[in-house]
């Protein structure tokens, strides 16, 4: 079935941030900084004050001394003395349009002093290293316990399993490798957009492209100094997220010139600004140290983990502030002896936020990467070495829980057998890649409120915006489902202000906690319809069945519609309602698995890539929407696809140099490869009815599953992503050279 | 400097004022408040701004308002005919063409204006004509199907 905000977004009716147009409004833009790390002398706005349209320039001096951000407060809204990248905010405009606006930036004039810089985050941990927060352990929400002594460390996680010393003493052989993966932006079309509009009364009503509106009300009411109450963030659609749309962005700065201006004021990013101050994935490198014995049996792995975060943190939202998937480092695999180390360092580059499956793949294809280094090196069969060192039942995750129902090998298995894989090799410069990855359902809080409406349809109220992912189809289909109720009969309608917490949408979180809540809150609300019911039918309430969308009483087969109970109402007169919250702070032992094997050809003469062939393998629980949920792998699987071969955000000396959609390369309708979809179906998810996660699976294993492709093509292994065609030339080349 | 546009959007005439230097995606959005059209790279590469000018498919983001002077423009708000979606509309949302709906304006007009031009495409001639139109979200596989399950529905809309 089709998506139920479908209809709105095919005809142009759905609305987005950048939709909303108000009487009066404004807009908003920022000067940002040319310099990655700079003391600001002075910022003369005379000019531009005296311009044509312009109504505000605002600087830090006129802002309140506040600093923001996901979890820690690190990120000032403005520049506060001194800038840390190119492409920090240091001065905000408000004029009647958005080209005055522009124009009157030219004419601030901004004084730096230019300050010793570093880009690199191996290069930011040295002694001798410039240190771009000296503040860190005195910022809110800084966690102490993850606090490092290594300069601009602001935050070292360790992942442990069994003891790393006895593991590697078990070793018969030590295998070392070092991977490297660029910035890569989320590549949501919709940039960034926020609106503002203070009411006489003062009340601040507040539109922004975020995932998780509840919190970024918490978020912004610290950052303007405005209590929670006062602060109604209304919910629009969202050009989509992929991790990348959990921040404030430029709400603070439209409250205050909304404020200085007594206008609503608009500030919608332009690409440009996407790409040179969005919220990438990390550049990441990888270290992994592996422990094997003489039969092929993975006793130790040791990871260093090194996340470049760019200027600032605020864009990590996890209470570790650094980057989970990190954790995954020993892979599908069952290892012993484990110890992973995260590092997330400052740097002065444009600040890393979270991306679909965020750390995932950075790891994912280190260590996919290494099983295919190792198997050869050891003379091995690279899918009977990753058989032989699966995950089975009872096996620990580092992070994660007691493993049940591991289903690794079946997984694998279903996409082999999809697969070329067993053909004998075709021709010259065509290989076969394999990678496997897994992940676990997200945790979180969720929220909802059921009514049962005069009209007979349930109103299901839900904090949680459209994102894109169907979350709302979902939902309805799970309310419906547990009320017995046709899909028409269920309204998901959003709402922020009734709720004090969540977590939003992200981490695969939706089905399982979101449905969860409105699947126990629709079964309360169904005991209250019975009990209203019969005591409008004048019997008990246990001689009354809920059939055919009516209330009956069993013995007269006297029934009421949903409607004629909605009038009786709860006690005469209230509405039936059911406010529920629930939160998941474990996970549930089940893991999902993926398993993808690509087939590809290299052109020698280019170093062109072609994708011959994909074939990704999940495995699934109770598939509640069969459409969206292909839809999940299809779109992650390209975007992977992106990952592997095509997408960087290219910086030299923390300048981004891919400042456009025509420079950033995302994969376009030619790109995409033939693709064979697998799904290995079993009733055992932790979500309603037994489903399980898929948003964040099929893009993890793709780069990994492609540079092994590659190396089975004409042998030359790539450690870095993404493999260009220039760079496969070149090694090529080199390769080559060396031979001949 | 402004001048006196006339322009004809969806089949409704408009007289605009507009600077020289206004964007046809800012006359349509803003002086016209027709905000279905949306706006995601600026510089004509991810097609989610396209509408279509005499019939063909252009990027709002890159033409001048000027440029559409006493031209017909049909925007996706001008697909669907007294409430009844065009094929094309319909078929996205039967097939899962679309996820988040950023792009979707966009990519309905442009396959609005393929089938008018090569009612039964092939895949190959569908990827050719698309790939001016970026989507992150479906990986485009269920637009190929959308634009394939179109052609089988009846022309709908107008």
């Amino acid at each position: 079935m089709g998506r139920i905000e479908g209809p709105a977004k095919v005809t142009g009716e759905a609305k987005y941030t950048a939709d909303v147009l108000l009487p009066g409004m404004i807009w908003g833009k920022v000067l940002r900084s040319p310099l990655p790390h700079a003391k600001i002398v002075s910022i003369d706005t005379q000019e531009a004050e005296q311009m044509p349209g312009i109504l505000a320039v605002l600087t830090a001096k006129d802002l309140p001394d506040l600093l923001t951000g996901r979890l820690v407060y690190d990120m000032p809204v403005l520049a506060i003395d001194r800038v840390r990248f190119i492409g920090e905010k240091v001065a905000v405009v408000a004029a009647e349009d958005p080209d005055m606006a522009e124009d009157a930036l030219a004419s601030i004039d901004v004084e730096y002093e230019e300050m010793p810089a570093v880009f690199d985050a191996h290069e930011a941990m040295k002694s001798e290293a410039p240190l771009l927060h000296p503040d860190y352990r005195s910022y809110a929400h800084a966690p102490q316990k993850f606090f490092s002594d290594i300069p601009n460390v602001h935050s070292h996680v360790t992942w442990e399993l069994g003891d790393i010393d006895k593991g590697f003493a078990l070793a018969k052989r030590v295998f070392e490798h070092t991977f490297n993966t660029p910035a890569v932006h989320q590549g949501y079309i919709e940039p960034h957009a926020s609106v503002v509009a203070i009411d006489p009364d003062g009340r601040v009503n507040v539109w922004i492209s975020n995932k998780m509106p509840v919190r970024a009300r918490e978020l912004l009411a610290d950052v303007i100094e405005i209590p929670e109450e006062r602060i109604v963030v209304h919910l629009s659609q969202i050009g989509a997220d992929f991790g990348g749309k959990g921040s404030l962005m430029d709400a603070p700065l439209c409250y205050h010139l909304a404020k200085r201006t007594g206008r609503p004021v608009k500030m919608v990013m332009t690409y440009t600004e996407e790409l040179m101050a969005g919220n990438p994935r990390h550049p990441t490198s990888i270290f992994l140290r592996t422990g094997v014995t003489e039969e092929g049996q993975i006793v130790a792995r040791q990871a260093k983990v090194v996340f470049n975060s760019g200027a600032y943190a605020a864009f990590k939202p996890v209470p570790f502030v650094n980057i989970p998937g990190a954790k995954d480092a020993a892979g599908v695999y069952g290892t012993p002896h484990i110890r992973i180390d995260a590092y997330s360092v400052y740097a002065n580059c444009v600040p890393s936020g979270h991306f679909r499956a965020p750390g995932d793949l950075q790891v994912n294809f280190a260590v996919e990467s290494s099983m295919d280094m190792i198997a050869e090196d050891l003379g091995l069969d690279r899918l009977e070495f990753r058989k032989q060192n699966f995950l089975k039942d009872g096996d620990w995750v580092p992070g994660g829980p007691q493993l049940e129902e591991v289903r690794v090998a079946e997984t694998l298995a279903a996409a082999v057998k999809a697969s070329s894989w067993n053909q004998p090799k075709s021709q010259p410069n065509r290989g076969l890649g394999l990678a496997v990855s897994h992940r676990l359902i997200g945790t979180g809080e969720a929220n909802t409120q059921l009514t049962l409406k005069e009209d007979g349809t349930i109103q299901v109220l839900t904090p949680v915006p459209e994102v894109g992912t169907g979350a709302h189809t979902i939902l309805q289909q799970i309310v419906a489902e547990t009320l017995f109720l046709p899909l028409d009969q269920v309204r998901v309608e959003t709402a922020s202000e009734i709720f004090k917490t969540d977590s939003g949408s992200g981490a695969s979180r939706v089905t399982y906690v979101g449905g969860q809540v409105v699947q126990q809150a629709a079964g309360e609300l169904m005991k209250l319809i019975l009990a209203a019911g019969a005591k409008g039918l004048g019997c008990a309430e246990n001689e009354v069945v809920f059939e055919g969308g009516r209330v009956v009483h069993s013995e007269s087969e006297g029934s009421l519609s949903l409607a004629e109970v909605a009038k009786l109402g709860g006690d005469g007169k209230s509405a039936l309602r059911v406010k529920k919250s629930l939160n998941l702070s474990e996970g549930p032992p089940i893991t999902t698995f993926t398993a993808q094997v690509v087939e590809l050809e290299v052109d020698p003469e280019t170093g062109q890539i072609r994708l011959l062939d994909v074939v990704t393998a999940h495995d699934v629980g109770t598939i509640i929407n069969p459409l969206g949920h292909q839809g999940q792998i299809e779109g992650g699987l390209l975007q992977g696809v992106g990952f592997g071969l095509i997408e960087e955000l290219r910086m030299e000396d923390g300048q981004v140099s891919t400042l456009n959609l025509g420079d950033y390369k995302l994969p376009n309708i030619r790109d995409i490869p033939p693709l064979t979809t697998v799904l290995v179906e079993e009733e055992l998810g932790p979500a309603p009815f037994h489903g399980k996660a898929i948003g964040e699976s099929s893009i993890t294993p793709t780069g990994a599953a492609i540079a092994n492709a590659v190396y089975d093509a004409v042998g030359v292994r790539f450690h870095d992503l993404p493999i260009t065609a220039e760079k496969v030339y070149w090694a090529l080349q080199q390769h080559s050279g060396g031979e001949g | 400097m402004t001048h006196t546009i006339r322009l004809n959007v969806n089949g409704k005439e408009h007289t605009v004022e507009v600077p020289s230097r206004r964007l046809l995606i800012d006359c349509l959005r803003y002086d016209l408040g027709l905000t279905g059209t949306k706006e995601g790279c600026s510089v004509g590469v991810c097609g989610a701004c396209t509408v279509l000018m005499d019939g063909k498919p252009i990027s709002s983001c890159l033409a001048l308002a000027l440029f559409a002077d006493g031209k017909e423009i049909v925007t996706v708000e001008g697909l669907a005919r007294e409430g009844r979606l065009d094929r094309v509309q319909q078929a996205f949302i039967d097939y899962g063409g679309l996820q988040c709906g950023i792009c979707t304006p966009g990519m309905v007009v442009t396959a609005k204006a393929l089938l008018d031009e090569n009612p039964d495409p092939t895949v190959d001639e569908i990827k050719e004509w698309m790939m001016g139109n970026l989507c992150r979200c479906t990986g485009y596989y269920k637009i190929i199907e959308s634009i394939q399950g179109a052609t089988a529905l009846e022309p709908g809309g107008e």
